[in-house]
């Protein structure tokens, strides 16, 4: 399936930013069963500078400078990706227990290798209650696959999606005691909760088809980014990409756009404009198999 | 070491009849003590050092002004207010022979953690051989992934490394941590030395202490020699003045001789780095960052970041930056790390290391696990990367033991849950020293901090000497200073009298040059203000007693009732209070002590004591200690107490104008500290006129102006008559001769504006020179008999306008004049 992505987002400020440098990561990093075909980026105003980088973690990264004074800012990424179905591979029987052992004997830094996964993060602090809290699936005992499966069945009963009530910033355990949130929330809960367990959790990023296929229900979070989860689940099954937002594995539906320890890792736009807040974001997102119609476009204010 | 030989030395020289005041010291020998276990010759110089200091009496508190001359203090995290530096007078006396297996093991260590961190940044051999744990690595906050394949100048990822020993029962030294983040310490070592050779006189040299300045010289001469240019520039990047190691940031800065910034100073363009200076941007080839390395850069690591510097990492990766040490080599320090260093040196060099760190074991592998499970009541518990985790929730290293029942079972599942979080440590005792407690000497538990640095030539140098910790409670804890912790001098001495290997060095005489340094903009900002604040807190204080000796004249009927209430009006105007309503001892003593109000005389004492702090390493000893005083006490509503607070306030600012003036090298610092004092003088000349001369004014309000502006006397002298309207006002603001008058106060500002760099290359003046032009034309032009209220309140204009111009043009145009909390509008 070929998917054609298009990606807007308006930032406005109360008052103009003397000074803006930034960084965009939006443009889809090279991933499994995924083909890069084509890809544009627009930055309005023209930037002065622009340095196409990558890292650190598995993500593209365009840094943007703007020296005359910016008012309003508008990035726009538009891309053409092929997805192929991936094999989720069988459950091997590996214990959550073997799991911990293995990724701690792992001797590999890349961006594929677990121990970059295992420990806290900038958003997403260890934390002992929620630990707890998943003690019941994630049992040392407990075969790890199904432990990743229960564990994220949990999350989307157990949590409501309210957009609106946590920012890009909130901090796991808020979300987690009051047990609602967004995509990014539930996402970190359940990185949280592996983590807590020694399990390497990842933070993935990208897109879902805005319109689902005849006859489905559409998905939620197909307005906007998405984020989801990667779980590391032993040598041989290796990453399992697995959305608790939705409550399924992420399949050739899910255009991944980058992955990291979590949101902050891999945040869309971010960096430094001294002068000003942020006054109004806006995103609209489009994601269209080739072929079909081009819908309109959901629009989405943060 | 022959510690059997050292005891009967040091037991014969016990009972000698000329015994030192040591012959006393009774410490426990099962733990070792450094005195107790000292060759004879080390333990003479023990001797003579013990006998001068409880010879002299109040050496404490002679060092402890020392240290206040040095302004050395120290928080603690929590603390508002610094502490003044706990230093005992007696060092602690190492021979050169021990000293010198340290410093062998020590380089030994630095190479190897230079080697670990190289492979780390680089080709990760260490990781894929499976001699270094990929977990050992990431869980460290200090591994910077994306420094990853950017490596340093001339490969040099360390250039200051800092070290934590403790000497054990048998004399033995022991690694406790390693410093390559931040050198925490490195400059109390030296302000330590530089305090107790004051307070001591020629006692260090007559005991043969080696000198720390050459080792200092080194390591400048390193990071110099790592640099592309000839002549480069190296700036101390500190977080600010709320930073705990402040104080000792600015003095290093001072004493190197490297340029005091702070991020907002800095600017990056095309991948090469300059500091904002009065003279425009100045490049800068290396920075000794004081700041760890996820803050450096917003852009590339943690975009919260408000103290680094947005894109800094493109001058590591293209523009050649010279960085000690390199960002990510806080990596090593982690507590996992030295389980593991032991092996890495086998693995590197083929040799085990000379000077063993603490045993550690990381649970992260299986059997180490069950290791420190099962000895769990004989060892520390740790958390392997410092942060905090379950059962340890504030990071800090605890016995096994102290862990029972629940607490202990919760540990044990947390470790099962997150074994790669836990370290176990050998326990060990710390040996003791002795300590001068004002009447003799006790033994107390204490630790090293000492430092390496490479040379010129990339070798690695010792400090001769360090930072001992004596602790009270003979723990073992990570701060700098604990509570109840005193500090003491590290002295290494030679043997053999002559043998002194610092000497052989003999460092050659600097090139000559003068004033060479840069003023960035944000100090030349600071110095403006701290003019400014100092003359606005004098003329306060000199228009808070005009006020009290006019309110006594009038209830003696000697002075017309419209002096205090114009004086009470001008303190009104200037925000000093907020209503001119209320007798004047009721509007002095709000004037003078309403530390609410930051336009009060305290309100603007703590101002300048504020701005003062951020200028720590351009002031002298003397100003320094002069603007430190707190505002003087005084009893409300008391007039001769309230006369009295003021009088001091305004000689204090006195004197700190004396020593400005006499001692204060010519350059573009001085310039702006002087401008800034010019230019508030200047306003409030004008505003003072505007609120003694409304129009109309008795004799008695011009004599009162006169006075504020010292020009009383010389009005009598001059008209030998009572004061008129238009020559009063032609002496306080337009005779050019009258030092406190505005027409000198504005030649004064023509002729620092004049002597400052311009950035434009075609000779046309500056805004600053043509306001400043402008003003001094017009007040050439004026007749006093013109100076009516519109006169008046133009050129108050053209006044700030120049303060304007100049913050305009010298100053940093980023947001901080929003943010400056610190220093509201006056005008």
């Amino acid at each position: 399936m070929i998917y054609h992505v298009r990606h807007t987002s308006q930032v406005t400020y109360g008052t103009p930013v003397d000074l803006a440098r930034f960084a965009i990561r939006l443009k889809p990093a090279p991933w499994r069963g995924q083909a890069l075909l084509d890809y544009r980026m627009e930055v309005a105003p023209a930037p002065s500078r622009i340095v196409e980088g990558f890292g650190p973690f598995h993500v593209n990264s365009t840094l943007v400078s703007i020296d005359e004074p910016l008012e309003e800012l508008t990035v726009t990424s538009e891309f053409r990706v092929e997805l192929s179905p991936v094999a989720v591979p069988a459950d091997d029987g590996m214990t959550v227990a073997e799991t911990r052992a293995e990724a701690l004997r792992v001797g590999e830094l890349g961006d594929f290798a677990p121990a970059p996964y295992l420990f806290g993060s900038r958003i997403v602090a260890l934390e002992p209650e929620i630990g707890r809290w998943a003690e019941p699936i994630l049992d040392s005992g407990a075969g790890v696959l199904a432990a990743v499966k229960a564990l994220c069945v949990e999350i989307h009963r157990a949590f409501a999606y309210e957009p609106g009530v946590t920012a890009s910033d909130t901090p796991p355990i808020e979300a987690f005691r009051a047990r609602h949130g967004v995509c990014q929330d539930f996402a970190h809960v359940m990185i949280a909760a592996l983590r807590a367990h020694g399990i390497p959790a990842a933070y993935v990023s990208g897109y879902l088809r805005t319109e689902p296929p005849p006859g489905q229900p559409k998905l939620i979070g197909a307005d906007a980014m998405h984020a989801w989860v990667n779980a590391w689940c032993g040598p041989a099954i290796g990453w399992v990409a697995i959305d608790p937002t939705n409550d399924r594995l992420a399949d050739e539906d899910y255009v991944t756009v980058g992955m990291g320890r979590d949101y902050a890792d891999i945040a869309p736009v971010d960096g430094v404009f001294v002068g000003s807040p942020v006054h109004e974001v806006a995103t609209a997102v489009d994601v269209t198999p080739e072929g079909e119609d081009r819908g309109q476009g959901a629009t989405a204010a943060a | 070491m022959s510690t059997e030989g050292a005891i009967a030395d040091v037991d014969l020289f016990g009972l000698d009849p000329n015994a030192s005041p040591l012959a006393l010291y009774a410490p426990d020998r099962s733990r070792g003590d450094i005195y107790a276990d000292a060759p004879a010759a080390v333990a003479r110089k023990w001797d003579s050092f013990a006998r001068a200091i409880s010879a002299s009496s109040g050496i404490e508190d002679y060092l402890r002004r020392h240290v206040e001359d040095l302004g050395l203090g120290y928080r603690l995290t929590g603390d508002e207010q610094e502490r003044p530096w706990p230093l005992n007078p007696m060092p602690v006396i190492i021979g050169a022979d021990e000293w010198q297996r340290l410093e062998d093991g020590l380089i030994q260590r630095a190479e190897l953690l230079e080697r670990v961190i190289a492979d780390i940044y680089g080709p990760q051999r260490l990781v894929t051989d499976g001699h270094l744990p990929a977990p050992v690595v990431t869980g460290s906050r200090d591994f910077t992934r994306k420094m990853v394949g950017v490596p340093p100048p001339a490969g040099r990822y360390l250039h200051v490394y800092g070290v934590d020993l403790a000497r054990g029962p048998t004399g033995e030294w022991r690694v406790l941590a390693d410093r390559v983040r931040l050198s925490f310490g490195i400059g109390y070592a030296l302000e330590n030395r530089i305090a107790l050779s004051r307070g001591t006189g020629s006692l260090l040299p007559s005991i043969g202490a080696r000198r720390l300045a050459d080792f200092f010289d080194a390591m400048r001469r390193g990071i110099a020699s790592t640099c592309a240019r000839e002549d480069p520039r190296i700036a101390l990047l500190t977080p600010g003045r709320f930073n705990q190691a402040y104080p000792e940031q600015a003095h290093l800065a001072r004493y190197l001789g490297f340029a005091l910034v702070e991020g907002r100073d800095l600017l990056v363009q095309d991948s090469k780095l300059f500091v904002r200076t009065i003279a425009g941007l100045k490049r800068v080839d290396a920075l000794w960052r004081w700041i760890n390395a996820r803050n450096l850069d917003p852009l590339a690591f943690d975009s919260r970041s408000e103290i680094g510097v947005p894109d800094l990492f493109s001058a590591w990766a293209d523009g050649g930056l010279v960085t000690a040490n390199w960002p990510g080599a806080g990596v090593i320090e982690a507590r996992a790390m030295s389980a593991f260093l032991p092996r890495l040196a086998e693995v590197l060099f083929g040799e085990p290391l000379m000077l063993p760190n603490l045993s550690t074991w990381w649970c992260g592998q299986e059997w180490e696990r069950d290791y420190v499970a099962a000895n769990l009541d004989t060892l520390m518990v740790s958390s392997a990367f410092r942060e905090p985790v379950e059962g340890l929730e504030d990071g800090r290293t605890r016995p096994g033991s102290g862990f029972t029942g629940a607490a202990r079972e919760a540990l044990l599942q947390a470790m099962a849950r997150r074994p790669m979080d836990y370290t176990g440590q050998e326990v060990i005792r710390i040996g003791t020293t002795p300590c001068w407690t004002g009447a003799h000497f006790e033994p107390r538990g204490f630790t090293i901090r000492t430092f390496l640095a490479r040379d010129e030539d990339g070798r690695w140098r010792m400090m001769p000497g360090g930072l001992a910790r004596l602790s009270q409670a003979g723990e073992l804890r990570t701060p700098l200073m604990g509570e109840g912790d005193l500090s003491a001098d590290v002295c290494v001495v030679d043997e053999v009298p002559g043998a002194n290997v610092a000497q052989a060095h003999t460092p050659s005489s600097p090139a000559i040059r003068r004033a060479a340094k840069i003023l960035p903009s944000q100090a030349a900002d600071n110095l403006f203000w701290l003019g400014r604040y100092s003359e606005r807190a004098q003329m306060t204080a000199r228009v808070v007693r005009a006020l009290l000796s006019a309110s006594s004249m009038q209830s003696a009927q000697q002075v017309s009732e419209t002096v205090p209430d114009r004086l009470a009006r001008l303190l009104a105007r200037w925000g000093v209070i907020e209503t001119a309503e209320g007798t004047p001892e009721e509007l002095a003593a709000a004037a003078l002590g309403d530390v609410e109000r930051c336009g009060s005389l305290a309100g603007m004492v703590d101002n300048v004591r504020q701005i003062a702090r951020l200028l720590r390493d351009r002031l002298f000893a003397d100003s320094w200690r002069v603007i430190n005083r707190p505002m003087p006490g005084f009893l409300p509503l008391d007039s001769d107490s309230m006369a009295d607070a003021a009088e001091r306030v305004m000689e204090r600012f006195a004197t700190l104008s004396g020593i400005t003036a006499e001692s204060m090298s010519r350059t573009a610092a001085w310039r702006f500290l002087d401008m800034g004092v010019r230019l508030e003088r200047a306003s409030l000349s004008l505003q003072a006129t505007l609120e003694m001369v409304p129009g109309s004014a008795s004799a008695d309000d011009l004599t009162s102006l006169l006075d504020l502006f010292d020009c009383h006397y010389l009005y009598r002298n001059r008209y030998l008559a009572i004061p008129f309207i238009a020559p009063a006002l032609d002496m306080v603001l337009l005779d050019p001769d009258q030092p406190r008058g505005l027409a000198f106060q504005v030649q004064q500002l023509a002729d620092h504006i004049a002597a400052l760099p311009t950035l434009r290359a075609n000779g046309m003046p500056e805004p600053p020179m043509r306001a400043v032009r402008q003003i001094a034309a017009r007040i050439a032009a004026l007749d006093a008999e013109e100076l009516d209220h519109d006169a008046l309140e133009e050129l108050l204009e053209q006044v700030l306008a120049l303060s304007d111009a100049i913050a305009k043009r010298y100053f940093l145009q980023r947001e901080p004049q929003a943010g400056r909390a610190d220093k509201p509008s006056i005008q």
